[in-house]
């Protein structure tokens, strides 16, 4: 099969798996997760031809795999969709179907396949586990099997298809369109326990929060549409007349260039779908979602897509980028992704949910990779995407295996408490030393533990070009993001495995079936593997043992091949520190945390502590500012005043009055005048008669008087008007 | 010659005798003889006025003669409508028939 | 078969009334067969239509299939009807959602026959309006249409509600909303009826082909009034007819109540097609007869479809009673075609404009056939529940699944998810008009972040959260005939999303020969 073909059907296997699920087998569980995990082989087997293909081709980004269809006829044009595997696509593509394969697998596990039915279990609700008796006669209570089990594939299904399609578009349109996909799937999928009415709150919380960025980002399609007639990569990124032009076009708004405008539109975008401050509020709460969908869509895909699409529309973001001047855009990114970066951090510091801390971690992440492409480090934001995907992916897996434990724990001992608490774990490192180590390893990747993590290659990599393109700013506040990164990636951590159980919950933990560890495994291997392939080449002793292949293949996306920067010690040094400091710093501090005692820094920190805890109160604030005006405006304002009150209002008005008009009419025009002038004529024609009747008496004799009379007079009065006649 | 307002003062006299009967008297008949009186007044008028004023036309003359045949046809009717009244509500008091006024 | 040919647009015309009459035939008490007949007969212009679909050549200009008739000599009114690609994609619309709607009514009990019988007229009258080229008979139809919806509301409609009017007198709601229905839109047509005599006096004849050439030409003073005064006078008398009709804010408050009041298959009729009407009266008399005036109001025009965009989707999502929520959705999707319409106004012959319109005529078959589908499915759970409250629901999903799914399916499509139809029509007039009027199209993104937040309520409140424990047991499942009647909808929805080539092509095509001569 050609390349074109299969990238052409990269999509199609998850997306019939999605239909198939749905309309046929969603009663057949086994069936079901088959069809579903087949599907992302399948598509993983698509990608990984694709990515051994295209290795191979030397100068890929002049000549990438490129083929198209006319899709939507628009006035004199048609508009042409397609498929584009360049160097961009192809790195993004080779973690998507890893991660998305191996998140796959690791469902199966998660949501308790094999295991019996529960006792009160019911859709829309997390399994409560089952009662079950075992050969001596004892009965015991053990997790069950999740009552939506074939659903939550066929979700998955639509939402790995949507990635794909996302990634493999060559043009934006239906780039946009894998990215609404996504969307519905990470709003079906964060509700998917929807009977929970926190879940209910937070999927609606995800969609309409990353809504604002996406109908921003549309604005920003469409003008690019309008500006160029077209929204294909090759026709806008890689023409530079294009990109000239539109650097050149003022678009009438604050002075900004078209390129500009529509630069900030497409990052507005980004920042509701990557959860950049000050949109981040969705991320946490998505956590009501089951923890694959969090490995998914929080850390390896969808929040991806926002820093794939801007690094993927970077051409134009920094178009009329001079050295040392940045274009608006750029300005935004850099002031946005580094300050996120720093906000979310000291957020994780104070939280105590596992999956929560990793949740702002994964926004204070996306701020490193926004913050790079906003001083104009592609490679670097590119490269810290994929491997950050991997240790993310890792790392939510990890603490979805940690929480599978602790429910196992929970039904044991039947203590109703918090399994996603890491104050009430500890000590899980001998109960899931798969897990422990694992985790271990994707903690330390998150950390950048020097060398050997492939964290520590891509944020170095951030860092050093921070430093070397003079953004001191950037570069102190991310370092001071990663120390913080370092702190409490070690806190959570030693609080999670080391020490001792604080619980009874924590000492009957069990280590997780093999659909869950193994995907664990592979993730751990990629979390470390990876950033060897983008190791700099000045770098001292290992620079000279792998060549700096990421850079050098990456780097062919773009029309000019970014420079690497200039080795330095400095941003190495501070690396090594930060990584360093962070993590012994989490150590000492938590190794000795006992059962019930409080959190230390809730000591020192004073009232700032509460402040962390309760995430700057954004939530509060946004409810307050934005949702509850809302709901007011709508059903107070807009329909109960404005359209019952005031339009409603004229027209019963209106009906009020004209009947008002009508009985005026009636009363004073059309009964005295009309009717009345009808009546005096016939009333005084009769009234006129009765009084003469008299005359006529019928008698002759009386008749011949008058008519002598009057012949009389007549001829007195003629003979009067004859003679005075002059 | 007698002079010609001699016929008419005598013309005058007959047609004021004939229409005081016609208003004055009750009997219908009387009426009908009154107004026979008011036409032969008319016609000595006409005669007169013929042979003091044009006696070579023959017009006056020819008017006296088609009064009299009018009044004559004009008596039978009268006379007629006056019995068929007297049959029917048994008076020929002209007072008590005021049949008209329906 | 010959004369099937020939006479088609008649046949598909006239074919309901011919139903109508058939139905008189049967004896009213047997409520089954008057029910499968009227299903029968309504699938015949269904039928016909797709033949003339099929036979339709989208890539010749001008109105094909055309018939004429003298109809009333005196003053050159002729029966002049004939098709092109806009009102083509209007009358495959309305021949599809009336089997529907039918379909959808099998459980009215109540005087059956004649509400079949009013369902086959009103089609006929919807059908007119879209097939006639000439004014008069436009007219015509325009106005029996009305007719058959009125008795459907007052008769028909839901039993429950009042309305207390200015002074504290209170009526039913759906005589309420049936005669604000009626009055509202009659006030409208009573300018439309004067300009189209002025028209017809000045110019000697009603035949559209014809007006096309002379009319827009015109430039003398007419009852010594200057031309430009008295163009822009009927302009708004047409303008105003048809805002009442889509309806443009601040006309659209008989909407509400008139979708709310009306039995389910009325509803799905009126937002379907209805409201199309409208529209394609815009497109079809006032670009074309006005070119002028409608380029000197489209920043009038387009002020007022922002207002309706953006009004609309906070209203709908200030609902609590589920059906006025949907029936608010459709002022704010409405007011994507009259944008596009108003942008297309003000540049008619770019490319910006052809894009706008295309979106605009494919916007208005889409929102026929989400609004239907979600009306429908107001209906069903109605029917269920016999409540309209969003809070009296709640839950709902794990009992009535496929229901559930059926409803975020189209939801979404309403939603305008890309993948769906709603995205494209939405996308293609954003894409039309933010070069031409940039400031409305920034504003409309409100609405469209609010129609997200009232689709989202609307799920929310319905299958999600808690159950509310007094629906368990007491609900059923959507049943097959439902799914028969929703199934053409999704699939029409989910094929326009993946590949709307099929429809556009004809769309596009006629857009470009209609108002550009390309």
């Amino acid at each position: 099969m050609s390349t074109d073909l299969i990238t052409w059907l990269l999509p199609l296997p998850p997306l019939l798996a999605f239909l198939l699920v749905i309309l046929f087998t969603n009663r057949r569980k086994a069936l079901s997760h088959t069809i579903a995990v087949g599907a992302a082989a399948l598509s993983w087997l698509g990608s990984m031809v694709i990515f051994v293909r295209a290795v191979q081709v030397e100068h890929l980004g002049e000549h990438p795999f490129h083929s198209t269809i006319p899709w939507l006829p628009t006035g004199d044009s048609v508009f042409t969709i397609g498929v584009f595997v360049d160097p961009l696509t192809v790195t993004t593509l080779f973690f998507v179907s890893w991660t998305v394969l191996m998140i796959f697998i690791y469902s199966v596990g998660y949501h308790n396949y094999g295991q019996p039915k529960g006792d009160h279990d019911m859709p829309g609700m997390p399994p409560h586990g089952a009662t079950v008796t075992d050969e001596h006669g004892r009965s015991k209570k053990v997790l069950s099997i999740e009552p939506m089990y074939a659903r939550f594939f066929a979700f998955i299904g639509l939402f790995a298809a949507g990635m794909y399609t996302l990634v493999i578009s060559d043009n934006l349109l239906t780039l946009f369109i894998g990215w609404e996909i996504m969307g519905l799937c990470s709003y079906l999928l964060i509700g998917f326990w929807y009977a929970k009415p926190s879940a209910r709150a937070a999927m609606i919380k995800a969609f309409m929060t990353t809504r604002i960025g996406d109908v921003f980002l549309l604005l920003g399609i469409v003008y690019l549409y309008s500006a160029t007639g077209t929204l294909s990569y090759r026709d806008i990124f890689y023409n530079q007349e294009v990109l000239n032009s539109l650097a050149a076009t003022p678009s009438g708004f604050l002075g900004l260039s078209a390129a500009a405008l529509i630069g900030i539109l497409i990052v507005i975008g980004t920042i509701g779908k990557s959860a950049q401050w000050p949109l981040h509020v969705w991320l946490p709460d998505a956590m009501e979602g089951p923890t694959p969908v969090s490995a998914m869509i929080h850390a390896a895909t969808m929040v991806s897509a926002g820093v794939y699409l801007v690094v993927r529309s970077y051409p134009l973001l920094s178009a009329g980028y001079v050295h040392g001047q940045l274009t608006a855009p750029m300005l935004l990114m850099g002031f946005i992704g580094s300050f996120t970066a720093l906000f979310a951090a000291t957020i994780a510091v104070a939280q105590n949910d596992i999956k929560r801390v990793l949740a702002y971690s994964t926004i204070s992440q996306l701020g490193f990779m926004i913050a790079a492409l906003g001083i104009g480090a592609y490679v670097a934001a590119a490269f810290h995407l994929v491997t950050h995907a991997f240790f993310k992916a890792l790392l939510f897996l990890g603490s979805g295996s940690v929480i599978h434990g602790m429910e196992h724990g929970v039904m044991h001992t039947d203590q109703h408490i918090d399994p996603q608490d890491m104050f009430n774990m500890g000590g899980l490192r001998k109960k899931m030393p798969i897990t422990f180590i694992t985790f271990l390893i994707g903690g330390l990747a998150l950390a950048g533990f020097p060398f050997v993590t492939a964290g520590f290659w891509s944020k170095d990599e951030i860092l050093s070009d921070a430093w070397g393109q003079g953004y001191t700013m950037v570069f102190i506040v991310l370092a001071l993001a990663a120390l913080l990164t370092a702190f409490y990636t070690m806190r959570q951590i030693t609080l999670t495995f080391l020490g001792k159980p604080r619980t009874e919950v924590a000492e009957h933990a069990h280590e997780t079936p093999w659909t869950m560890t193994v995907p664990l495994i592979i993730l751990s291997l990629f979390a470390i593997s990876v950033g060897w392939s983008g190791i700099p080449e000045k770098f001292p002793i290992i620079g000279n043992l792998f060549p700096n292949w990421f850079h050098e293949y990456v780097g062919g996306s773009l029309l000019e091949h970014p420079e690497a920067v200039e080795f330095s010690v400095i941003p190495l040094l501070t690396s090594l520190v930060v990584s360093i400091g962070g993590i012994t710093l989490g150590w000492l501090l938590y190794r000795r945390i006992k059962a019930g005692s409080k959190d230390p820094l809730e000591s020192s920190l004073g009232s700032f502590y509460s402040l962390l805890k309760n995430k700057y109160y954004f939530d509060e604030l946004y409810d307050r500012v934005f949702v509850q005006p809302a709901y007011t405006i709508s059903r107070n304002f807009t329909y109960l005043f404005l359209d019952r009150k005031i339009i409603d209002g004229v027209l019963h008005w209106v009906a009020y009055v004209s009947p008002i008009i009508g009985t005026f009419l009636r009363n004073y025009i059309d009964k005295p005048i009309v009717n009345g002038s009808g009546d005096f004529v016939g009333e005084g024609t009769k009234r006129l008669g009765r009084t003469f009747r008299f005359i006529q008496s019928g008698k002759v004799q009386q008749y011949m008087i008058v008519a002598l009379v009057s012949l009389a007079a007549f001829s007195v009065l003629f003979y009067y008007l004859l003679t005075s006649a002059p | 010659m007698i002079p010609i307002s001699w016929y008419l003062v005598f013309s005058a006299a007959l047609f004021t005798i004939g229409l005081f009967g016609v208003l004055a008297r009750k009997n219908a008949v009387a009426i009908l003889i009154g107004v026979e009186l008011m036409l032969n007044a008319a016609n000595v008028n006409l005669v007169a006025f013929w042979r003091y004023v044009t006696p070579d036309a023959i017009g006056g003359q020819v008017f006296a003669v088609i009064v009299f045949a009018v009044a004559a046809a004009e008596v039978a009717v009268g006379l007629a409508l006056i019995i068929s009244i007297y049959r029917r509500r048994n008076t020929i008091v002209a007072e008590e028939i005021d049949m008209l006024k329906y | 078969m010959e004369i099937v040919s020939n006479y088609l647009l008649t046949f598909i015309l006239f074919s309901p009334v011919f139903g109508a009459l058939v139905l008189v035939l049967i004896p009213r008490d047997q409520v089954s067969l008057i029910r499968w007949l009227a299903f029968a007969l309504s699938l015949i212009p269904l039928g016909l239509s797709i033949a003339l679909w099929f036979n339709f050549q989208s890539d010749l200009p001008g109105f094909q299939f055309q018939e004429q008739a003298t109809w009333y000599a005196p003053i050159n009114s002729t029966y002049h009807v004939g098709v092109d690609g806009i009102s083509l994609t209007m009358v495959l619309l309305t021949t599809l959602l009336t089997p529907l709607a039918i379909l959808a009514s099998f459980n009215i009990t109540d005087r059956v026959k004649s509400y079949m019988i009013l369902f086959l007229l009103l089609e006929t009258g919807l059908l007119g309006v879209f097939l006639s080229l000439d004014l008069l008979v436009f007219f015509l139809f325009w106005e029996i249409g009305l007719v058959p919806m009125y008795f459907l509301i007052n008769q028909w409609g839901s039993e429950k509600g009042e309305r207390e009017l200015w002074g504290g007198r209170k009526m039913p709601a759906r005589n309420y909303a049936s005669f604000k229905f009626i009055v509202y839109t009659m006030a409208g047509s009573l300018g439309l009826l004067l300009a189209i005599q002025m028209i017809g006096v000045v110019s000697g004849t009603f035949d559209l082909l014809r007006l096309y050439e002379i009319w827009p030409a015109l430039n003398q003073p007419l009852f010594g009034i200057p031309i430009g005064t008295v163009k822009a006078i009927a302009f708004w008398a047409f303008a105003i007819a048809f805002a009442i009709k889509v309806p443009v804010w601040p006309f659209h408050t008989w909407l509400p109540d008139a979708h709310t009041e009306a039995p389910t298959a009325g509803s799905m009729i009126l937002a379907g097609v209805l409201l199309k009407l409208g529209a394609y009266g815009f497109l079809r008399l006032v670009l074309p007869l006005y070119p002028e005036q409608a380029k000197a109001y489209a920043g009038a025009l387009g002020f007022l479809a922002v207002m309706a965009i953006i009004f609309g989707a906070f209203a709908a999502y200030g609902q609590n009673d589920f059906k006025r929520l949907v029936a608010y959705s459709s002022v704010n999707h409405m007011g994507f075609v009259v944008l596009g319409i108003a942008a297309a106004a003000f540049a008619i012959d770019t490319n910006n404009a052809a894009i706008a319109l295309e979106g605009a005529v494919l916007q208005m078959f889409n929102h026929g056939l989400s609004a239907a589908a979600m009306f429908f499915l107001v209906g069903v759970i109605y029917e269920r529940t016999h409540t309209r409250d969003l809070n009296e629901y709640g839950g709902l999903f794990p009992l009535i699944p496929v229901y559930g799914g059926i409803l975020i399916f189209t939801s979404m499509a309403s939603l305008g998810l890309p993948g769906l139809n709603g995205f494209i029509s939405e996308f293609l007039v954003v894409r039309g008009s933010w070069p031409i009027l940039t400031l409305y199209t920034a504003l409309a993104m409100i609405g469209l972040l609010f129609t997200g937040a009232y689709i989202l309520k609307g799920i929310k409140m319905v299958l999600h959260g808690p159950l509310n424990e007094k629906w368990a047991g007491h609900i059923s499942e959507i049943n097959a005939r439902e799914i028969v009647v929703i199934a053409p909808l999704l699939v029409l929805m989910l094929w326009i999303g993946i590949w709307p080539a099929w429809i556009l092509n004809v769309i596009n095509r006629a857009i470009t020969m209609f108002f550009q001569g390309a």
